[in-house]
């Protein structure tokens, strides 16, 4: 993974929510984290190409986001705050097969991909279900299994603990923790990204700090104080 | 809101999507040429018994039926108020047979099926330049997904309005219904977007 961020500035409505930011994320497993309206999300967005910046450059994998929109979408999964909006079609394994609708592969070989993703988070038994039925962490699991059938090189999560009780939580951070893929986690909940390569912080607009956990999440704690 | 798509292993499930969709609307056609109540009378017979091959039993099929065969029980009163009672006959067995086939088709057609029937068939429209057919056909899959949504946003809202002591109006009912509806429809478009599913195709 290789996401570079060259003096790279995001406005909105004529307001500057992400001041110029220059950086390079080569870490495997990288937590964001910034009190609300700190430009965290405008951050990660930026990253997908969601936001493209209003001066200077976002590339992943050397594809600028602003050009290759596409390719930049294929290496950098996205899941949303809401996994119900994630979904797009009623029934979950229809909906994992969209993702695959014009890869150039066989009938089987995308029900085998769907079987196979749904297996890998142990919501096989969902495949037929309806999405409006799934509960919050089906659904995050769900939404997981949606992105990463495609085999994103990075999956970039907005906040996947947000909506949780204990209980699903516990069961979105297991799997979280589990995965073998480039993750770049947004996340209130600072047990989550404790144990992560690299933390991020934002704080009115600007990355306010930037290194391993414990000096980050210290310097985070300041700045809520 | 339960769905309209009935899990089975019955013949009709296993035909071909775009040959039923294509069944139904010759059926419906036929269904509108006819005026003898008689004839209209055995197709709606064809209808109950197509339905009745789901194994539904009378009480789930009340349940999802009732709504729409109401409304022709309407339609058709209307009928005989300002035509004949072989009009009215007619528009009855008509309605009812139409409804219960399609009913029928969409009980057996899974939506990803629907939608790649729906995406084929546009395509010829696409030489226009002014549509795409995968979106339509990823229009009408949306709209069955999210339909449920909105009906919870709806109760949502009239039980927001109790919770307060208001009496729900349609006014102060449909504008948060609109404006909440909106913005979840950004994020669904950034959500297809994001994951490249417009563009891929």
């Amino acid at each position: 993974m290789d996401i570079r961020f060259e003096q790279a500035e995001a406005r909105f409505e004529g307001r500057t929510v992400l001041h110029p930011l220059t950086l390079s994320l080569t870490e495997r497993r990288i937590g964001v984290i910034g009190l609300n309206g700190s430009g965290k999300t405008t951050f990660a967005r930026m990253i997908n190409g969601l936001v493209l910046p209003a001066a200077g450059k976002v590339s992943v994998g050397g594809f600028d986001t602003s050009k290759d929109g596409d390719r930049v979408r294929a290496l950098a999964g996205f899941i949303f705050q809401n996994p119900q909006n994630q979904i797009v079609l009623p029934v979950l394994k229809e909906d994992i097969a969209l993702g695959l609708s014009t890869r150039k592969l066989s009938k089987t070989e995308k029900q085998e991909a769907v079987s196979g993703i749904l297996a890998r988070f142990g919501i096989g038994r969902l495949a037929d279900r309806r999405v409006h039925e799934l509960s919050g962490g089906e659904l995050q699991l769900a939404a997981l299994a949606s992105v990463l059938v495609t085999r994103p090189d990075v999956l970039i999560m907005d906040e996947p603990t947000n909506q949780l009780d204990l209980k699903n939580r516990g069961l979105v951070e297991k799997t979280i923790h589990g995965l073998e893929e480039n993750i770049i986690v947004i996340s209130h909940d600072l047990d989550l990204i404790g144990g992560f390569d690299r933390v991020l912080c934002f704080h009115e607009g600007r990355l306010a700090a930037d290194g391993p956990p414990g000096d980050v999440i210290a310097r985070y704690r300041e700045i809520a104080a | 809101m339960k769905s309209l798509h009935v899990e089975g292993d019955t013949f009709l499930h296993r035909l071909p999507a775009g040959l039923k969709l294509a069944g139904l609307a010759a059926v419906s056609l036929l269904l509108f040429l006819l005026h003898s109540p008689l004839l209209l009378a055995f197709a709606a017979v064809a209808g109950i018994g197509l339905y009745a091959m789901l194994g539904l039993g009378w009480r789930n099929s009340w349940q999802r039926l009732r709504v729409i065969l109401l409304t022709i029980v309407v339609v058709s009163v209307f009928t005989l108020v300002i035509n004949s009672p072989v009009d009215a006959a007619a528009v009855f067995f008509r309605l009812i047979a139409l409804f219960l086939f399609a009913a029928t088709i969409t009980a057996t057609t899974s939506t990803g099926d629907f939608i790649a029937v729906v995406t084929t068939a546009a395509k010829p429209l696409e030489k226009t330049g002014l549509i795409t057919a995968s979106d339509i056909g990823l229009a009408i899959g949306l709209v069955i997904r999210f339909l449920p949504e909105v009906l919870d946003r709806y109760q949502a809202i009239r039980d927001a309005h109790h919770a307060r002591g208001l009496k729900p109006k349609p006014l102060t009912l449909a504008v948060p219904l609109i404006i909440l509806t909106l913005r979840n429809a950004d994020e669904i478009a950034a959500a297809i977007d994001a994951r490249g599913i417009r563009s891929q195709k």
